[in-house]
């Protein structure tokens, strides 16, 4: 295929001032890259969040009965959850699937007493997939069969002056509103390296829950799936597979709390990047522009010799184009090494946070922020960088096409 | 108007307005120009020569007065229809060659031919057109490489590449030495008489006078003399 001589002079005309082009392509490299770099840092702390969200026992979907969406009391339980979380265990998309009963009570020992969350727990699978629990400090985890056993956090321990072995007086009000107790043994301590979640773990097995409670089977549903990113896809699929006196909850509808934090995080990263490539464009547009004033002649006499307008622009968008192609692959060599290392190595954060873990909303947040790195990068950078390269030219393309022929030539003489 | 007739000026009077100030460049011309001219408009500096090529070339519109170059009025014509008429129907040699600079020889000429629609064969076309002006050796050399003769054979050659009706050459030779001057003329005249072109300059340059076989005198934006030579007396060689 021949190259027309238009493209051959929109490409020799970047030669034509090569210090300026290098120094144009190196200024959208490094804008490129920084915004590549930041996004990487922000997609990955989403990814971080969200794993953590579904690793702490919250999974990424929660089915609940319908009326919970509308009044949230623990009270409420889903009739047939055992057939509900066959189907969910049966579905492909779905990883692990746990049951959840939760209950507000009060835990006291001799003269001490705590309010916490008591968490109803099948025990064959809590453990595989909630890590706060996964590996204890002291003891062992929840067994099937064995009744009268709880597992607490190492804060609820300290505050109750409580170790392995002892027996905790819990209380909870039962399905008719009256006051229940019962005792139970500690069998594990758990330990996350946040207080606010070691002041927060009591699980005891759903069985224990039911017979403390009244209430029958389970009030939630926790599920993780496979594929985090086909999570609203998989979200509705279930929706419409299930009876409908259940409904089918995300994470961001279970912790709206923790949703708004990573968009606000997202706003301020793209509004940084807007600004990163706001300078670059603006940038660029200066030195096409002085390119266009020093070229005046050139257009004049192209224009006298028939070229219309559109071709002009069209030149003029072309070495805009070429300069994107080339800006976006610098801005990959500049922006994918720090990329890939956030990646692989992260910042470890936990020297701001004392040693201990951090948390947010009952979630374990890993004190190592990884970013994200993947094949996103490439078409990203092109898109950051064609983007920018195009929108400059526009206005200096269209100065360009409005020389007047007979004042351009006329002024040279 | 008569068929042979390319150029046709009537009344043609072009200002300039500058602020308040108004400077008249042309002042009412009438004149034609036929098919197969080879005409020179001379006439001392601020006459209007380079003024009255503009608009033959449908780069200006005329302030006032009736302006037809190859049929069409120029003064009702849109900018594109302006632009399509140079393209298809005008070629133009500036005295300063611009040539694109990034481009070779041949790629300049090839660029108009490009712009016109020209299919694969604006190559071929291109390179009988340069070797037609004896620059075949050159055609991959780019303006800074070649000298100004080169450079404004090139210019003729991006100028006749397409076939145009009219060349309007302005300055041709203002900035040749004698010896490159006459090649250029002789090459533009061989042109005209072998291929019909109609050619129009502007020039100080007596050899050009010397070559044209009619020639226009303006004066203060008036036709001072119009004289046209007969066969016997335009020959230069």
């Amino acid at each position: 295929m021949r190259i027309s001589v238009s493209t051959k002079y929109a490409f020799h005309s970047l030669r034509r001032h090569a210090r300026k082009t290098i120094l144009s392509v190196i200024g959208i490299g490094l804008g490129c890259g920084l915004c590549l770099f930041m996004i990487g840092l922000v997609k990955g702390e989403s990814r971080m969040m969200l794993k953590a969200a579904a690793e702490s026992g919250n999974g990424h979907l929660r089915i609940v009965p319908a009326e919970w969406v509308q009044i949230r009391q623990n009270d409420l339980r889903l009739d047939n959850w055992r057939s509900i979380l066959q189907e969910l265990r049966s579905n492909e998309q779905i990883k692990r699937a746990a049951p959840h009963a939760r209950k507000e009570g009060l835990l006291a020992f001799g003269t001490r007493t705590i309010g916490v969350e008591v968490i109803g727990v099948d025990p064959t699978v809590e453990q595989a997939m909630n890590r706060l629990v996964r590996d204890l400090a002291e003891g062992y985890y929840l067994m099937e069969g064995t009744r009268g056993t709880v597992v607490v956090g190492r804060e609820i321990a300290q505050r109750l002056n409580v170790e392995l072995d002892d027996e905790l007086l819990i209380t909870v009000a039962d399905s008719s509103g009256e006051m229940s107790s019962a005792m139970l043994r500690i069998v594990g301590i758990a330990e996350t390296g946040s207080e606010e979640l070691d002041a927060s773990i009591c699980h005891i097995t759903i069985s224990d829950m039911v017979e403390l409670t009244a209430l029958n089977g389970a009030a939630e549903l926790t599920a993780v799936v496979k594929e985090p990113r086909k999570l609203g896809r998989t979200a509705k699929a279930l929706s419409a597979a299930l009876p409908g006196d259940c409904a089918v909850l995300t994470w961001k509808e279970i912790m709206p709390e923790l949703a708004s934090g990573v968009k606000v995080d997202e706003t301020w990263t793209r509004l940084t990047v807007g600004i990163v490539m706001i300078v670059v464009l603006l940038g660029i547009a200066s030195a096409q522009l002085t390119a266009v004033l020093e070229r005046r002649r050139e257009f004049a006499v192209l224009s006298a010799l028939g070229m219309r307008k559109a071709r002009l622009i069209k030149i003029m968008l072309m070495e805009g184009l070429v300069l994107g192609v080339i800006g976006g692959t610098v801005g990959l060599v500049i922006g994918i090494p720090p990329t890939y290392l956030l990646a692989t190595r992260g910042i470890d954060f936990s020297r701001f946070y004392g040693g201990s873990g951090i948390s947010v909303s009952n979630i374990l947040i890993d004190s190592v922020f990884q970013g994200d790195f993947g094949w996103w990068l490439f078409p990203l950078a092109f898109i950051l960088s064609l983007t920018a390269t195009i929108l400059s030219s526009l206005y200096p393309a269209w100065y360009a096409s409005r020389t007047d022929p007979a004042v351009a030539l006329r002024v040279e003489h | 108007m008569s068929s042979s007739i390319l150029v046709e000026a009537k009344g043609v009077t072009k200002v300039y307005t500058t602020g308040k100030v108004e400077a008249h460049a042309l002042r009412g011309v009438d004149i034609e120009f036929r098919v197969g001219d080879f005409a020179a408009i001379v006439g001392p500096s601020g006459s209007g020569k380079t003024t009255f090529l503009n608009l033959v070339g449908a780069l200006d519109v005329a302030t006032d007065g009736e302006l037809r170059v190859l049929g069409n009025d120029i003064s009702r014509m849109t900018k594109r229809q302006r632009a399509d008429l140079r393209l298809n129907s005008i070629g133009f040699v500036f005295q300063a060659y611009n040539l694109v600079p990034v481009l070779t020889a041949q790629e300049n000429v090839e660029f108009v031919l490009e712009l016109q629609g020209a299919g694969e064969q604006r190559s071929n076309r291109a390179k009988e057109v340069l070797a037609q002006l004896g620059l075949d050796a050159y055609s991959s050399r780019r303006p800074n490489e070649l000298s100004g003769g080169q450079q404004q054979r090139v210019a003729v050659a991006r100028a006749v590449a397409a076939n145009p009706k009219l060349v309007l050459a302005d300055e041709p030779t203002a900035n040749l030495d004698g010896e490159n001057s006459d090649i250029l003329l002789k090459m533009m005249r061989d042109l005209n008489e072998a291929q019909g072109i109609t050619f129009i300059f502007s020039t100080h340059d007596p050899r050009v006078v010397t070559y044209a076989r009619r020639v226009v005198t303006l004066v203060d934006g008036r036709i001072d003399n119009d004289v046209t030579k007969n066969s016997a007396t335009s020959s230069a060689e």
